[in-house]
């Protein structure tokens, strides 16, 4: 049976019109035999260009419809949706794109309209061709998932919670909190971080629809949005958190001492632990990697003097499995390792300090009770240089971008500095300072000017020790002359970096990673939080470089993302899926291995289908070598055709 | 040595016991330079069975003739299928394994070394005899061939008459066998792409005049498509007529077919389908070289083959049919995969 197309051309003011003669495409296209009706308009996803269509289909009785116009990303969406009020199958539209691949990258007037033409004739092939189909609906699992402790993933969970849905939180450390725990004061207010998150992580360990699970890593993610399944390994602990009543005393036993991860290595801390005092859960850690071994004849000295008997060695890994809708993914940030730098002596001076490092010398709980002194010697520093992009903004050698968090928090540091030690001076090396923010520019002025730290516009080359002092060689391009100065401390700003791991995770749950190895957004501008799978989303500094005032906004629009999920009964999921010919399927499984979305398997030795996960992308219908698979509505015949009006006249 | 009474003896022993529905192997044929596939069902035929350097046609594709009788027939005969092969041939079955074409209880495979020779190449005999007609040939302590014409008796190294593809190979002995004859020596030669260098030297367009004029002689008779043990979908893409049409086949998936390339033997056409058998082949083809050997207009398929071989070694360290559990190389991904090709 013959079809009844019509055809829209769209102007897009003088995106279009200006590079394509559209009225010419309109006419053209109408001598085409299956269109009966074709016409041009100004702007056709305006109210009256959709009205235009509705009313088009109606009058001339159409059963499909091409729109010329910009890219289908755009409005593809639009146009079916006016396809279907107009009462015909919403699959019966399809989009030429004439403005990203024709107006937009052609100059010849004459040769970009003939391509225009070509591109719509291709897609009038293309819909005479389609088939009517419905979408698939798929029910909704209503709980999330947020993966990651600490400021994104907390406020993530809390505002899912807040919302009335559960929310598993998982955290691979000990405790919850993050690296926002481990700062002392925050800017451009200088609030005492810990005492601004621990509320919210108290929130977390009470609120009813949350279920936290620290000490735990998600291992595997499948299904597909709205119904998704994660196994969730929890590593044991080996105490029992309700029986443990912090008493302290397998502290004083143990006989363990390694390099406390919450303080970066400036204190110490015991085999059997606990991050930090405000820790939740509040409870001791067993670290299995470095306690001599859990039978007592290696040691035992814990379980021996633990009075409730919370220690128990017989404690298993446990798998979890969770049934979730949505996912918010904040795995957040590491510092760049001072390792890297072997300019700044390679993290071999002790007094050479990260930034992490010098949050916990400034903090009140830190190892020196909030006075900064020297980690070697334990005086009071007097002199400090602070050096900025520190890994960052070195394409050559290190990290490409602006880690962005580092203009503000070192001049933060430089003036708590000043405000800890008044009689010291504080000098920061900078490439320029980037203080974009409500109240930033004011605060680094502060520094400048209320607290008297020198800010010298240079690059530093070289650092290292000299007689107890800390030598720095730099550059103050300003003054067009070298500097030296004999410091007594030196803290580098060092690059944000994808926490650790995060590689493999992502590679774990598929998601694509940027050049940097942070989380790749569907779209820059439009999708900031969301990933290309539907129903993940992103929050905090996994995504990029981000502060606190960021990570949490971006915290509450992932999770307001991942609710929209959860807030419906029923998905719908398009129907362009791929169809297998069992005839010609020989099952050599290629499909399955290529399949980026876990959509195929093998049953009975033939490819299988599942509609749900299916994409459509036709990756398994370009590698099938017996041509057995193929994507509804855009199947080798349809491109056959398509390739057919493009190449011929 | 690989000793050929052992081997009856084994063949015999199989068929006896019942372990085999029969055996595919070689024997004499009219033509003395060239082996004839033999089937043997009973234990007392087993005396057809040769062995020797005219044995060199690839018997795995008759493994697909055999799935196909097998799925028509109502009871069958479940028992797996004797097979002798060589190490080319080996990767042949490895790769339908891989492909789950077929399974490894389908066949009994008769591994047999080529050691330190190979199987010899015809064209290159005919060549040194100018066209007489060999009468007799005899193999000279495995070592040479002595072949005797009305005229005359010649004696030819075999090396000089190997088999392009035996003079470049890796492995001549089978990876996978239920039973194995020879050494397991493997050959490292010097250049295992020696046959591409010359098509290699040539410039973009001497290159493209060479392929115009080699496929334009193709009369597409598919006898290399035919003899291809990778060749074996129910619908080629050069005849959509030859559609599998099954119950289920729908009337619009009939009405859908394309014809992609035409079936005349015009010169864009020969193109399409050469090139797509190509790539099609691309990881698959373990160069047993028949598709070569058959050609009746002498259309040098080999190097295209050879040449996939060799991209695929160089760029993704991928050689085809070592072993039935390695992921195919079109559908597997490896994150050190080198990505500098694609612009």
């Amino acid at each position: 049976m013959k079809k009844r197309t019509g055809v829209f051309v769209c102007h897009c003011g003088i995106n279009i019109a200006g590079t394509v003669d559209v009225k010419n495409v309109a006419e053209d296209l109408a001598k085409h035999p299956d269109v009966v009706h074709s016409e041009d308009y100004v702007y056709m996803c305006s109210d009256p260009g959709q009205k235009l269509i509705e009313n088009s289909i109606k009058e001339h009785n159409l059963d499909s419809v091409v729109v010329a116009c910009c890219s289908p990303n755009l409005h593809e969406t639009t146009f079916r949706n006016c396809a279907k009020a107009a009462g015909i199958n919403e699959f019966q539209c399809e989009i030429a794109n004439i403005r990203e691949q024709c107006s937009w990258v052609h100059k010849d007037k004459l040769k970009a309209t003939e391509k225009a033409k070509k591109i719509t004739r291709s897609t009038v092939e293309h819909v005479v061709k389609n088939k009517s189909l419905e979408p698939i609906s798929i029910p909704v699992t209503r709980r999330g998932l947020v993966i990651g402790g600490g400021i994104a993933g907390i406020q993530a969970a809390l505002d899912m919670a807040n919302s009335g849905y559960e929310v598993v939180l998982v955290e691979k450390s000990p405790s919850i909190g993050g690296h926002m725990i481990q700062l002392s004061e925050t800017f451009p207010t200088l609030d005492c971080s810990q005492c601004i998150l621990t509320p919210k992580m108290v929130d977390v360990s009470k609120h009813p629809k949350i279920k936290l699970l620290t000490y735990s890593e998600v291992q595997e993610i499948s299904g597909y949005v709205g119904n998704f399944k994660a196994k969730i390994l929890k590593k044991p602990t080996y105490v029992d958190p309700d029986k443990c009543t912090l008493c302290d005393k397998c502290l004083d036993v143990c006989p363990i001492v390694v390099p406390n991860e919450f303080d970066l290595g400036l204190t110490a801390r015991k085999a059997i632990y606990i991050p930090f005092p405000q820790a939740i859960p509040a409870t001791y850690t067993l670290d299995i990697a470095n306690c001599p071994g859990l039978l007592p004849i290696a040691c035992g000295k814990c379980i021996d003097v633990c009075e409730p008997g919370a220690i128990d060695y017989d404690m298993k890994p446990e798998m979890i499995e969770e049934e979730i809708g949505s996912i918010v993914l904040a795995t957040g940030y590491d510092l760049y390792d001072k390792e890297n730098m072997k300019e700044y002596g390679s993290g071999k001076y002790a007094d050479v300090l990260d930034g992490l490092q010098f949050e916990r010398l400034l903090s009140a709980s830190g190892p020196t009770m909030g006075e900064v002194l020297r980690p070697s010697d334990h005086k009071v520093p007097k002199e400090v240089v602070f050096i900025q992009c520190v890994g960052s903004r070195d394409p050559e050698l290190h990290c490409a971008y602006c880690s962005k968090i580092c203009c503000m928090y070192t001049a933060k540091h430089a003036m708590l500095y000043k405000h800890h030690v008044p009689d010291g001076q504080a000098y920061v090396f900078y490439i320029d300072i980037r203080s974009g923010g409500k109240n930033y520019e004011e605060f680094v002025q502060r520094a400048k000017e209320e607290d008297g730290v020198v800010y010298l516009r240079g690059k530093v080359s070289k650092i290292f020790e000299e007689n107890g002092k800390i030598t720095v060689w730099g550059v103050d391009t300003l003054a067009g002359k070298d500097i030296e100065i004999n410091a007594d401390m030196v803290v580098l700003a060092t690059a944000m970096r994808p926490a650790k791991g995060a590689e493999e995770f992502a590679k774990k749950l598929k998601v694509s990673l940027d050049k940097d190895g942070f989380l790749s957004e569907a779209h820059p501008k439009l999708r900031p939080v969301e990933s290309v799978t539907a129903g993940l989303f992103f929050a905090g500094a996994a995504q990029a470089p981000k502060d606190i005032p960021e990570a949490v906004a971006q915290a509450s629009g992932a999770a307001a993302k991942a609710i929209i999920i959860l807030s419906q009964d029923h998905l719908f999921h398009s129907p362009m899926v791929a169809k297998v010919s069992l005839n010609l399927c020989s099952g050599c499984g290629m499909c399955v291995d290529v399949c980026p979305y876990d959509a195929l398997s093998l049953k009975n030795n033939k490819a299988e289908v599942n509609e749900v996960l299916c994409e459509g992308c036709g990756t398994c219908s370009a590698t099938c070598l017996r041509a057995a698979i193929e994507v509804k509505n855009i199947t080798p015949g349809q491109i056959h055709e398509m390739i057919d009006a493009s190449v011929g006249g | 040595m690989v000793n050929l009474e052992e081997i009856k003896k084994e063949a015999k022993k199989i068929l006896e016991e019942g372990k085999v529905k029969y055996i595919i192997g070689y024997a004499k044929s009219s033509n003395i330079l060239m082996a004839a596939p033999v089937f043997i069902k009973k234990p007392e035929d087993v005396n057809k069975l040769i062995w020797n350097p005219t044995c060199f046609q690839n018997l795995v594709k008759f493994l697909l003739d055999e799935k196909r009788k097998k799925a028509r027939e109502k009871e069958p005969d479940t028992r797996p299928v004797g097979i002798f092969v060589k190490g080319c041939d080996s990767r042949a079955i490895n790769v339908l394994l891989q492909e789950k074409f077929i399974t490894r209880e389908d066949v009994y495979i008769m591994g047999i070394s080529c050691e330190d020779l190979g199987v010899l190449d015809e064209k290159k005999i005919f060549k040194k005899l100018k066209d007489e007609k060999p009468e007799k040939i005899e193999f000279d302590q495995g070592k040479n061939i002595v072949i005797s014409t009305k005229e005359k008796t010649i004696k030819i190294p075999l090396k000089e008459i190997l088999a392009e593809r035996c003079l470049e190979c890796t492995s001549s002995f089978p990876v996978i066998s239920d039973v194995f004859w020879g050494d397991r020596n493997n050959r490292s030669p010097k250049e295992p792409f020696k046959s591409l260098e010359q098509i290699e030297s040539l410039s973009q367009e001497k290159k493209w005049d060479f392929w115009q004029q080699q496929l334009s002689k193709c009369i597409r008779c598919y006898a290399c498509r035919s003899v291809c043990p990778m060749c074996y979908c129910d619908e080629c893409v050069v005849d959509s007529i030859n559609l599998a049409v099954t119950a289920d086949t729908s009337a619009e998936e009939k009405a859908q077919k394309i014809k992609w390339i035409e079936k005349s033997p015009e010169s864009s056409e020969n193109f399409g389908y050469h090139l797509v058998r190509a790539m099609h082949l691309a990881g698959r083809c373990i160069d047993c070289s028949e598709c070569e050997r058959v050609c009746p207009v002498d259309i040098p398929l080999r190097l295209l083959n050879k040449k996939l071989e060799k991209v695929a070694k160089e760029l993704f360290d991928y050689k085809a049919g070592l072993d039935p559990e390695q992921p195919s190389l079109v559908s597997s991904f490896k994150d050190e995969d080198p990505e500098d090709f694609i612009r």
